[in-house]
C-alpha cells in the first residue's frame, strides 16, 4: 500500500470514528435532556392515608423548592396509590415501571410493602429509593442491589427506646401493645430486645392487626401488674388507642409511653390530654431545634398550614438524597449503577441531621425520644408538637452489635 | 373475671349497633324479598352526612337524626328506579346492589377523603362511668346499649302491637293476600324501606362515633350484619335481636381469646348452624 | 361448531399467539392476567350459568391453591412438580368441604358462600404466624415444568394460554355431557329433575367441587404469574369481581367469562389512568349489565347477529 492510500485510509477511519462518537454523544445527549421520571408509591386511601398525605406533601415541597429540576434535566413525577397493601403496591410498582416508564421509584410507605416493591425493583432493574417502608429484612438479610433505603430500619428506632425504657423511665414489668405486621413486630421486638438485655421483664405483648376498629378489648387485656405500657401503633389505630385509653379510664391505672405512637400527623386528631406524654422514639422530631429543621418545618407550615411529621421529612429527604445523587452524576439516571453508587456514597444534610449510608444501604442517624408539648408556632399558632428530650447519636441499624452478630440472630419474629 | 365482663359489655354494645343495621336489612327481605347489599353503603353515607352536620351545627343529636333522614330519599330512589327492576331475582339484586354500593362508596371517598373520621360526640358523653366491680367503661358505649334497647323495643312494639305492624307481618307472611284485601302494598313497601334506610343511616352516625368512618367500613359492617341476619333468620325482627347479641359476643370474645382465629369463631358456628337449619334461628320460608 | 364459530375461534387463537410479538411487556402481562381471571370467572360460571347457583366464595379456592403452592416453594423449597399439584389438591379439598353449602338454595346459598369466603380470608389475614398475614409471601420462583424453568414473561404467557385452552376444551366437553345437561335441568326446574329421579343435591355437589378445582388451577397459575400472594386474593371483592366478569361477558358460555375478564381488567386499567373514581365506574358497569344486558356481551352480540332470535346459552 502506498503512503497516500495509508494516509487516506487513516483519515477515513479517524473521521468515521469521530463522526460515530459525535453521533453517539448526540443521541446520549438527546436521552439525557429528556425529563427524569420519578414514581412515588404512597397510600392515598386506607388506614394509612394520613401519613401518606404527609409523604406526598413533603415530596412535593422539595421538588417545588428546587424548581422540578435535577442534573440539568426536568423532573416529572407520578404518584400511585398503594393503599398500604403489598398486593396493590406490587401492581402499582409494575404499572409505574412498564406503563409510566419511570426511571426511579421512591416509596412505599408501609413496612410490609417494602419487600413487595423491592421484588419489582429486582425484576425490572429500576432503582428503588425505599422510603419510609422500614422492614428490617430489606437492608439486612434480603438485600437487593437496586434498592437503597434513605429512611430507617424498623428496629433501629426500637433499640434505643428499650434502653430509655429501662434506664430513664425505670420500667421493670411492661405490657407492650404492638401492631401486627412487619414494622410493628420489628419496632416492638427491637424495644423488647434491648429492654430485656438490661434485665427488664415483659408482662405481655398484645398484637393488633392494622385497622383494628376497637381498642376496648386491647386495653382491657393489659396485665394488671404492669408498671408501664408501651404502644407501637400505626395509622388510624394511633387515634383509636388514644381514645380508648382515656375512655376506659386506663390513664388512672397505668402509665403509657409511646414507643411509636403520637407522631406529628396524628396529633391534630388527638387533644391536650397528650401533653406531657412520651410521644415516640424516632429518627426525626418535628420540634428538633436545628437551623436546617427549622427552615424545613417553617417552609412546610407556610405551604400546608400544619406541621410536618416524620413521613413528610422522610419523603423530603429521600428526594433531597436522590437529587444530590442525580446532580453528582450529571443527570445521567439511565446509568443505574452510577446512580445507586452515588446514593450509597453521598453525605446528606437533611432536616433531621447529617446522614450517610452504612454498607448495608441504610442510614446511620440520631434517634430522638420525644415528649408532647404545646407551643405557639409563628405560622400555625397554638399547636401540639413532638420535642426531643433525649438524643441517641449516630445509631446504626445494628445498634451496638456487629452486623455479623445481628444477622446471625435472624429477624425479629412474632 | 374483670376482663371477661368488660369484653361482654364490649360485645353487647357492638351488638346494639349491629341490631340497628341488621333490623332494617332483615325486614326488607322479609317483606319485599329484596337482598340489599348496599345497606352497608347506607351506613357509611348516613354516617358521613351525620358527621358533617354535627361538625357544622355542634349538635350530635341533630347529626344522628340527619344521617338517618338523609338516607331515606337515597334509599327510595334506589328502590324505585333500580332495585324494582330486578323483581325477585336475588342474584340480580345482589349484583345490582353491590354495584350501587361501589358507586356510593367511591363518591363518599371523593367527598370525605380517605382518612378515618370520627363523628364528634358531645363532651358529656366522652368520659367513663364506674360500674360495680370497679370496671370503668366509656359512657358513650353504655348509652349505645341503651339506645339499642330503646330502638329495639320501639320496633318490636310497632311490629307486634300496632295495626300497621300487623299489616307488615301479614305482608311478610303472604304478600298476595294483603294486596288482595285492598291494602296498598306499594305504600307499605315504601314505608318499611324508609324505616330500614333511616335505621341504617343512624347506625352510621352512631357507629362512626366510636369505630370511625373510612373507605371499606361499609363492607366490614355489612358482613357482620349478614351474619346476624343469617343466624337470626331472614325476615325476623326477634332473629335480628338474638343474632346481633350472638355475633357481638362472639366477636368480642373471639378477638380477645383467639385473635388469630377470630373470623372463624364468628363464621364457623354460623356455617354449622346453617347446614342443619338453613333458615336460621327464627327464620321462616324464604 | 358451525363454520362461523370455527373461524372466530381460529382468529382468536391466532391473535392470542401473535400477541406477545406485537404487544409490549405491560400488555402481555395484562393479557396473561385476563386468562387467569377468566379461568376463575369460568369456575363461577359453571355454577352460575349452568347450575343456577351463585357462589361468592370462589376466591377462597383460588387463594388456598395459590398459598399452598407459594408456601411449599418458598418456605420449604419443594419444586413445582410437588407444589403445583399440591395447590390444586388443597383448593379442591376445600371445595369438597365447602360443598356442603349446596344443601341450601337461593339467597341462603349466596349468603353462606359469602360467609365461607370470609372465613378463609380471615384465616389468611389473622393467622399471620403461618401465612405471613398481610405481608404475604414474596419472591415465588418461576415454575419449572418438565425440567425447564418458565422464567420469562413471554414463556409464561404461552404456558398459561396453553393451559387455558386445554381447560376450555375440557369445560366444553363437561358442559355438553349428560352431566352438564342435568345441571341445566336443575337450573331450569329442580323439582322436575327430582321427580325424574335425579339426585339433584349430589349433582350440585359434584359441580361445586369441579368449579373449586378450576378456581384452584387459576390460583396456581396466578401465584406463578404474580410471584406474590397475600390475603387480598381471598377477598370478597375478588369473588364479586369475577362473577361480574362472567355475567358481563356472557354467562352460560365458554368465552363469556374471558371476554368479561378482558373488559373488566382493561376498563379498570384504562379508566384508573385518567379518572380516580374507577370503582364507581365499575359499579355503574355492574348496574348497567344487570339491568340492560343480563346475557352479557356474548348475548348482546348473538342477539345482534341473529336479529333478536334465540340467545346463546339457553339450550
Amino acid at each position: 500500500m502506498s503512503i497516500a492510500t495509508l494516509l487516506r485510509n487513516s483519515i477515513s477511519v479517524i473521521g468515521a470514528s469521530l463522526l460515530a462518537t459525535a453521533l453517539g454523544a448526540a443521541s446520549a445527549f438527546a436521552q439525557q435532556t429528556g425529563p427524569i421520571k420519578i414514581g412515588l408509591l404512597v397510600p392515598l386511601t386506607g388506614p394509612l392515608a394520613t401519613p401518606g398525605t404527609d409523604m406526598v406533601d413533603g415530596f412535593k415541597l422539595f421538588w417545588e423548592q428546587v424548581g422540578n429540576t435535577a442534573g440539568g434535566r426536568k423532573v416529572e413525577y407520578v404518584i400511585a396509590d398503594t393503599t398500604c397493601n403489598p398486593d396493590q403496591a406490587i401492581t402499582q410498582a409494575r404499572r409505574l415501571v412498564h406503563q409510566e416508564k419511570v426511571q426511579i421509584m421512591i416509596g412505599p410507605l408501609c413496612g410490609h410493602e417494602g419487600p413487595a416493591v423491592a421484588q419489582v425493583s429486582k425484576e425490572t432493574g429500576i432503582p428503588l429509593v425505599m422510603d419510609t417502608a422500614g422492614a428490617d429484612d430489606v437492608t439486612k438479610w434480603n438485600r437487593t442491589p437496586t434498592v437503597v433505603r434513605t429512611a430507617v430500619s424498623a428496629s433501629q428506632v426500637g433499640h434505643p427506646f428499650g434502653d430509655y425504657l429501662f434506664k430513664e423511665l425505670g420500667a421493670r414489668n411492661v405490657t407492650f401493645i404492638g401492631q401486627d405486621y412487619t414494622w410493628g413486630h420489628e419496632v416492638t421486638l427491637g424495644i423488647v430486645q434491648t429492654y430485656k438485655e438490661l434485665g427488664g421483664k415483659v408482662a405481655k405483648i398484645i398484637w393488633n392487626p392494622i385497622g383494628t376498629k376497637d381498642y376496648g378489648p386491647t386495653v382491657a387485656a393489659i396485665a394488671p401488674d404492669s408498671d408501664a405500657v408501651v404502644a407501637v401503633v400505626v395509622g388510624a389505630d394511633r387515634i383509636r388507642l388514644f381514645e380508648a385509653w382515656f375512655s376506659f379510664g386506663m390513664d388512672k391505672k397505668f402509665k403509657i409511653y409511646g414507643g411509636y405512637w403520637m407522631h406529628q400527623d396524628a396529633l391534630p386528631q388527638m387533644d391536650d390530654r397528650a401533653i406531657g406524654m412520651i410521644g415516640n422514639s424516632l429518627h426525626y422530631a418535628t420540634g428538633l431545634d436545628t437551623p436546617d429543621n427549622k427552615a424545613f418545618v417553617d417552609a412546610f407550615a407556610k405551604k400546608y398550614k400544619r406541621l410536618p411529621s416524620w413521613f413528610a421529612e422522610s419523603a423530603y429527604t429521600a428526594s433531597l438524597w436522590s437529587r444530590t445523587a442525580i446532580e453528582s452524576i450529571k443527570g445521567n439516571v439511565e446509568d443505574r449503577d452510577a446512580f445507586l453508587k452515588a446514593m450509597r456514597t453521598a453525605t446528606i444534610k437533611a432536616p433531621r441531621g447529617t446522614l450517610k449510608m452504612d454498607e448495608y444501604d441504610n442510614p446511620i442517624q440520631n434517634v430522638y425520644v420525644t415528649r408532647i408539648q404545646k407551643i405557639n408556632h409563628p405560622v400555625i399558632g397554638s399547636v401540639l408538637i413532638n420535642v426531643p428530650i433525649k438524643t441517641y447519636e449516630n445509631v446504626s441499624q445494628f445498634w451496638t452489635w456487629t452486623p455479623e452478630e445481628f444477622l446471625k440472630r435472624g429477624p425479629y419474629k412474632r | 373475671m374483670h376482663s371477661s365482663i368488660l369484653q361482654a359489655i364490649n360485645g353487647i354494645s357492638f351488638a346494639a349497633l349491629l341490631f340497628l343495621l341488621a333490623s332494617g336489612f332483615t325486614i326488607t327481605f322479609g317483606l319485599m324479598r329484596v337482598v340489599n347489599m348496599a345497606h352497608g353503603a347506607y351506613y357509611l353515607v348516613g354516617g358521613y352526612i351525620g358527621l358533617t352536620i354535627t361538625r357544622y351545627t355542634g349538635s350530635f343529636a341533630l347529626g344522628v337524626l340527619s344521617g338517618g333522614l338523609a338516607v331515606i330519599p337515597l334509599g327510595y330512589l334506589i328502590d324505585r328506579f333500580l332495585v324494582s327492576r330486578t323483581g325477585e331475582n336475588h342474584l340480580a339484586q345482589v349484583l345490582l346492589t353491590v354495584g350501587i354500593a361501589f358507586v356510593l362508596g367511591d363518591v363518599a371517598l371523593h367527598i370525605w377523603g380517605g382518612d378515618n373520621l370520627k363523628v364528634p360526640t358531645p363532651i358529656e358523653l366522652r368520659g367513663a362511668i364506674e360500674l360495680p366491680g370497679g370496671i370503668i367503661y366509656p359512657t358513650y358505649r353504655l348509652l349505645l346499649i341503651l339506645f339499642g334497647i330503646v330502638v329495639g323495643l320501639s320496633l318490636w312494639l310497632l311490629y307486634r302491637k300496632t295495626q300497621i305492624g300487623a299489616v307488615v307481618r301479614a305482608g311478610v307472611d303472604d304478600r298476595e293476600i294483603v294486596s288482595a284485601i285492598g291494602i296498598n302494598i306499594d305504600w307499605l313497601f315504601v314505608l318499611v324501606s324508609a324505616l330500614a334506610s333511616f335505621l341504617a343511616g343512624m347506625a352510621g352516625v352512631v357507629g362512626g362515633a366510636f369505630l370511625t368512618l373510612y373507605p371499606g367500613a361499609e363492607w366490614e359492617i355489612l358482613v357482620y350484619a349478614l351474619v346476624v341476619v343469617i343466624l337470626g333468620g331472614l325476615g325476623s325482627l326477634e332473629g335480628a335481636m338474638i343474632g346481633a347479641l350472638i355475633v357481638g359476643l362472639l366477636d368480642a370474645y373471639g378477638r380477645w381469646l383467639l385473635p388469630e382465629f377470630s373470623y372463624f369463631v364468628l363464621f364457623g358456628p354460623m356455617a354449622v348452624l346453617l347446614l342443619f337449619r338453613p333458615r336460621g334461628i327464627f327464620g321462616r320460608e324464604g | 361448531m358451525n363454520s362461523y364459530r370455527v373461524i372466530l375461534f381460529l382468529t382468536a387463537l391466532a391473535a392470542a399467539l401473535i400477541a406477545p410479538l406485537v404487544a409490549g411487556q405491560y400488555w402481555m402481562s395484562l393479557i396473561t392476567q385476563v386468562y387467569i381471571y377468566g379461568l376463575l370467572a369460568l369456575s363461577v360460571d359453571l355454577l352460575l350459568g349452568h347450575a343456577g347457583l351463585y357462589s361468592l366464595c370462589q376466591a377462597s379456592f383460588f387463594a388456598v391453591a395459590a398459598y399452598t403452592t407459594a408456601i411449599l416453594q418458598v418456605r420449604y423449597g419443594y419444586p413445582t412438580i410437588v407444589a403445583a399439584p399440591a395447590g390444586l389438591v388443597a383448593g379442591t379439598l376445600l371445595a369438597g368441604l365447602y360443598g356442603c353449602a349446596v344443601r341450601t338454595r337461593g339467597v341462603y346459598f349466596i349468603l353462606i358462600t359469602i360467609a365461607l369466603g370470609y372465613i378463609i380470608w380471615g384465616a389468611f389475614y389473622r393467622w399471620a404466624s403461618f401465612t405471613g398475614g398481610d405481608n404475604g409471601i414474596t419472591n415465588v420462583p418461576p415454575p419449572t415444568v418438565a425440567g425447564v424453568s418458565i422464567a420469562s414473561q413471554t414463556a409464561y404467557y404461552y404456558f398459561v394460554l396453553g393451559v387455558v385452552i386445554v381447560c376450555a376444551f375440557g369445560y366444553r366437553i363437561l358442559t355438553r355431557s349428560p352431566f352438564g345437561l342435568s345441571l341445566r335441568g336443575i337450573k331450569g326446574s329442580e323439582s322436575r329433575m327430582q321427580s325424574l329421579g335425579y339426585r339433584t343435591t349430589m349433582h350440585l355437589y359434584v359441580a361445586f367441587v369441579i368449579s373449586g378445582a378450576i378456581a384452584s388451577l387459576a390460583g396456581v397459575l396466578y401465584v406463578y404469574y404474580n410471584r406474590f400472594i397475600n390475603p387480598v386474593a381471598a377477598s370478597f371483592q375478588i369473588s364479586v369481581e369475577v362473577s361480574l366478569m362472567a355475567i358481563v361477558g356472557g354467562s352460560g358460555t365458554i368465552v363469556g367469562p374471558f371476554i368479561g375478564a378482558g373488559i373488566f381488567l382493561g376498563l379498570r386499567n384504562w379508566v384508573s389512568s385518567f379518572f380516580e373514581m374507577h370503582t364507581a365506574v365499575m359499579g355503574i358497569v355492574f348496574i348497567a349489565t344487570v339491568l340492560w344486558a343480563p346475557s352479557g356481551i356474548v348475548g348482546f352480540i348473538e342477539r345482534w347477529r341473529t336479529g333478536g332470535a334465540r340467545v346463546k346459552g339457553q339450550r
